[in-house]
């Protein structure tokens, strides 16, 4: 019987999926996504509510850097009498109506 | 003859694009890759234009190009030439360290601290973390130029220095990421609080927060009874 020895088939699975190896509908893409419509003449509308924006805010007298000094200890949160933690919604609203609550 | 002259048609297009800079001369004609106007045409055997040239012969085009007549313009001197200025407060210098260095060595680059925690991130604000976000970006991108100012000149160092702070600021992203999602969760799970909540008006109209006190009424009894805030000052 013939068949492609081990080691070059197994080399081979590392390659990237080709139309050709799979079914139909497979659709690779370039990891950018689409930024609007093809058009059945073939030409291509750009949707703007799909074109990327970025906001990128003022960054002059920004204190903060990426790091934090290694003298800080990692810190642990402690939520009291709270099983979900950061999730809990109610120490949410407690914090909301201390800080943000318009009264 | 001279040298230029030599040069055959297709050569010749290509040289001007180099002199482009010298503004003496007229700029050349827009470069086509077709016989000029009125040019003679050359005949073949099979009508092939392209009969005879070859790439890998270095076997030219026969056809005299539209650009063929322009005379080629002369290189501008080194001393005519303006000198270059630069806005010193360009964007893109924000891809460069401040230190004006080409490349840092692996000792400075191991001179950062740790990433930020989750739990000193939850303690922060939106504005905060959305410009924690983008100065984390900003310092990648000068990571990344120097990855590949390593990479043309290749030291044979750094670059292990360089990934794991590169690992760190991440780290940093990473965290952010997490307490924003953290954030969403349970503001979605306030949300159905609120609902319950009497002092929360989710309306949409007049103040959101009513904040209600608790107000002793009847003599033996001891019930509580809510009170508006705003109404019953004297109260509080």
């Amino acid at each position: 019987m013939v068949s492609p020895s081990q080691p070059l088939f197994r080399s081979l699975r590392r390659l990237a999926l080709t139309t050709k190896m799979v079914g139909k509908g497979f659709y690779k893409g370039n990891r950018t996504g689409s930024m609007g419509r093809h058009t059945k003449h073939g030409g291509y509308v750009i949707d703007w509510n799909k074109v990327r924006t970025y906001v990128a805010p003022e960054l002059t007298d920004f204190a903060l850097k990426p790091f934090v000094s290694r003298e800080i200890p990692w810190p642990r949160g402690r939520f009291p009498g709270e099983e979900q933690g950061a999730l809990s919604g109610r120490l949410y609203l407690e914090k909301w109506k201390k800080e943000n609550g318009e009264y | 003859m001279s040298t230029l002259r030599c040069l055959h048609p297709a050569t010749r297009a290509i040289v001007p694009i180099r002199c482009a800079y010298n503004a003496s001369i007229p700029p050349a004609a827009q470069f086509h890759n077709s016989p000029a106007v009125g040019a003679r045409i050359r005949t073949t055997r099979d009508n092939n234009r392209n009969r005879g040239v070859s790439a890998i012969r270095r076997k030219y085009p026969k056809d005299p190009l539209s650009v063929s007549k322009v005379p080629l313009p002369e290189p501008a001197k080194r001393e005519e030439k303006q000198p270059v200025t630069v806005d010193s407060d360009h964007g893109l210098y924000g891809f460069f360290a401040d230190s004006g260095k080409v490349l840092p060595t692996p000792e400075e680059d191991v001179q950062h601290g740790r990433a930020w925690s989750v739990e000193e991130l939850r303690r922060k604000s939106w504005e905060d973390l959305h410009k924690l976000w983008w100065l984390c970006v900003k310092e990648r991108n000068i990571l990344y130029t120097q990855s590949l100012e390593r990479k043309r000149l290749d030291p044979g160092f750094g670059e292990y220095e360089a990934k794991s702070k590169d690992r760190e600021i991440n780290r940093t992203q990473r965290a952010i990421k997490h307490v924003l999602t953290e954030r969403y969760y349970a503001w979605q799970d306030a949300k159905e609080f609120a609902k319950l909540d009497p002092q929360v008006n989710l309306t949409g109209h007049g103040p959101a927060y009513n904040p209600m006190i608790f107000e002793e009424s009847g003599a033996g009894r001891k019930s509580k009874k809510y009170k508006q805030h705003s109404s019953n000052k004297q109260v509080a």
